[in-house]
């Protein structure tokens, strides 16, 4: 299976990849200063490098936002209902 | 070339393909029923490309016209798209020797092209319906407790929305007298917002969503495939068709977009965490509906088509998993790249679709749904649509296979011994092969689209900007994995008002009311007729002694005291007072005759 061999490979050269992968993002960033902006719609089309800035800010935003709404308000086990919906309705039966 | 082929007059509705093709199957048996499987949604296919334009199958009822087959390119782009999705699903459920699976799923399917080629309410009502009859029995042929309680929820939600829609559909017909299924009229806003909400509700628009993660994640493996496609993309369809360029469809869009990307942060199933992304995936088409330009209903349409086949190429990916391994909670998966690579990668180029990678198919829809907001000068509508756009490749494009096939060395439970079925596997290779090759080829699409495209999404700019902003947030997904690692916990929605509020509510009348019919209405005559007879019995007698005898009372006495005081005045009883008052009489007659006689 040549997936799985790429992926073994990969795998243990996890260094490499860490390298390869932080290069990746350094040359999307620098390469923001060379393209040619046409019909910008946004400040944001202008600023190189805003976008890989927005794009981090936003998972960081919405990993921290949606973790705290969900341990102050919105977390239960995943028994919650299953538990509650048996008991009334067998209550109801007796 | 696609358009001369619809230039004829013919016309034969392919749902009724489906509905007979469902008849037929249990007849069929051995060899024949696989290409059956096959044949039947390949032929509707081949049928609805030589589908020719203009309004067929219409029939009078009670002075009202039913169309049930209009035919334009609106209609014609969401018909292919559903006849190719056809093909890819009963592909994939073609192992299953249940039939009852596929024949829901027929029907399911036949419904939803009804409703799309219907060109009056009445027909599509009939068809709406359909679509959640038959969809609930896919929900139920999953046989668990579970499955079945979801499954009597939907359809009471759907009721709900099945009869606001109905009450429109009365109202607009009062109104205007005319029920075709068009742009909405002028002043009509009662029947506007009734069918808006049966719309909305079907295209699961907190608050009216938190059915389809419920019914979509307790599907069978091949229900879910199917309903993912369907539902909430016939709703799309109908609100692109009467309500495009309604302002309110823009905010609710993109609060869909980004509610969907929140709850899937907490969702720990995995079909659970796809449908959350479903909701967020059809904000953009309801945002660009109601943007309302030409780019914007192209953008939304094209974003419905290629949606079903990544959406749908992503639930089979997770289903083949659940078929497999008999686990979708991300808490118990992981380390199964070994073992189901094949999955992986087809799971992966799914995930890449929907998050929009430039070279995969939701890259060329998305950014027209997003470039529509931008042209129309709605930047924070398009700010907060890219944001989603970053959460929804965090989790479908990150989260989800991580969590699936990476994280553990080994999977915490006996490796499956073969991938999934090979018919599954092909099914999610042609839904892989439409991805990569409409991402490629974006003009296919464009030609399909209901008007003429004037959009490139291949700039530098634009592949620039999205390269950017998706793998800046894989470096945030894995500097911030620890936060992500799955808990076996469930993010409340707003199904708890009709699954928890509703427990707490019979609670209460099993403890107030019956509690107040125990103690009070059942002793009624010792707790309510007993005091109120006394309260009355108090009340007369204090009536008799203080009203009635007060007043014969009162009148004797002053009747008493009245003639006491003349008789001292009248008969005082001594002879002086008698002659005084004799003599005055005398004295007072004299002087007047005195004084008459002087005048």
């Amino acid at each position: 299976m040549i997936i799985v061999r790429l992926i073994t490979w990969l795998r243990s050269h996890m260094l490499l990849v860490k390298i390869v992968s932080i290069s990746v993002l350094v040359l999307l960033v620098v390469g923001d200063l060379l393209i040619p902006r046409h019909r910008p719609h946004f400040i944001g089309d202008i600023i190189p490098g805003f976008w890989a800035g927005f794009g981090f800010l936003a998972c960081v935003l919405i990993i921290i936002i949606s973790k705290w709404l969900g341990t102050a308000f919105l977390f239960r086990p995943d028994t919650y209902y299953g538990a509650d919906e048996k008991g009334p309705q067998e209550g109801a039966g007796k | 070339m696609i358009e001369s082929l619809h230039a004829g007059n013919f016309f034969f509705h392919p749902a009724l393909l489906f509905f007979l093709g469902a008849c037929i199957l249990p007849f069929v048996k051995g060899w024949g029923r696989n290409i059956f499987i096959i044949a039947v949604p390949l032929a509707s296919l081949i049928l609805v490309l030589f589908l020719g334009y203009g309004a067929h199958w219409q029939v009078q009822v009670g002075g009202m016209e039913i169309t049930f087959g209009r035919v334009d390119r609106l209609s014609l782009v969401f018909a292919y798209i559903f006849c190719l999705m056809s093909i890819i699903g009963s592909l994939y459920g073609l192992h299953v020797k249940e039939n009852r699976q596929t024949m829901a799923a027929w029907g399911y399917v036949g419904s939803a092209l009804g409703c799309t080629l219907a060109g009056d309410y009445l027909s599509l009502f009939f068809f709406w319906e359909g679509l959640m009859v038959t969809s609930v029995c896919l929900v139920w042929l999953r046989g668990t407790e579970e499955s079945l309680r979801a499954g009597f929820r939907y359809i009471l939600v759907h009721t709900f929305g099945g009869l606001s829609l109905l009450a429109g559909i009365f109202v607009l017909y009062f109104q205007t007298g005319d029920i075709t299924f068009g742009p909405m009229p002028e002043g009509v806003t009662l029947a506007a917002w009734l069918i808006m909400i049966g719309f909305l509700l079907n295209a699961a628009v907190p608050p009216l969503h938190a059915w389809l993660p419920d019914a979509y994640g307790s599907a069978t493996v091949v229900g879910s495939v199917f309903m993912c496609a369907y539902t909430t993309k016939t709703a799309v369809y109908t609100l692109a068709r009467a309500f495009a360029g309604f302002d309110i469809l823009i905010p609710l869009g993109v609060i869909m977009a980004l509610y969907g990307v929140v709850y899937a942060v907490l969702e720990n199933d995995t079909r659970r965490l796809l449908s959350y992304h479903i909701i967020s995936q059809v904000g953009y088409m309801v945002a660009g509906v109601g943007i309302g330009t030409e780019m914007a209903i192209n953008g939304a349409t094209a974003h419905a088509f290629a949606h079903i086949l990544y959406k749908s190429l992503l639930f089979m990916g997770v289903g083949s998993v659940i078929a497999a391994t008999g686990r979708s909670k991300f808490s118990e998966l992981g380390g199964l790249w070994k073992y189901m690579p094949w999955t992986f990668v087809f799971t992966l180029i799914g995930g890449l679709s929907i998050s929009a990678f430039p070279f995969f198919s939701g890259f060329i829809s998305k950014s027209m749904v997003i470039a529509g907001a931008w042209e129309d000068h709605l930047t924070w509508a398009g700010l907060l649509l890219t944001l989603a756009s970053a959460g929804t490749f965090l989790h479908t494009g990150l989260k989800v296979p991580y969590f699936i096939w990476f994280n553990r060395e080994e999977p915490p439970f006996d490796p499956p011994e073969k991938e999934a079925p090979w018919n599954m596997l092909a099914a999610m290779g042609i839904a892989a092969y439409f991805c990569i090759m409409l991402g490629c080829n974006p003009q296919y699409l464009y030609a399909m689209l209901p008007y003429p495209v004037d959009y490139q999404p291949y700039t530098a700019t634009h592949v620039m900007a999205s390269y950017q902003l998706l793998l800046f947030t894989m470096l945030g997904f894995f500097l911030l994995l620890k936060q992500l690692k799955p808990k076996p916990l469930i993010g409340l929605d707003v199904d708890w008002f009709y699954r928890r509020a509703s427990v707490y509510f019979m609670a209460f009348c099993r403890n107030v009311p019956a509690a107040i019919d125990t103690v009070v209405i059942s002793r009624l005559h010792a707790t309510v007729a007993l005091p109120l007879l006394r309260l009355g019995s108090r009340l007369s007698s204090w009536n008799d002694i203080r009203v009635v005898d007060g007043l014969i009372d009162g009148a004797a006495n002053s009747v008493l005291r009245f003639s006491r005081y003349m008789r001292c005045i009248a008969q005082p009883g001594s002879l002086s007072k008698y002659l005084a008052g004799m003599l005055t009489f005398l004295a007072g007659t004299v002087m007047a005759a005195v004084a008459l006689a002087l005048y």
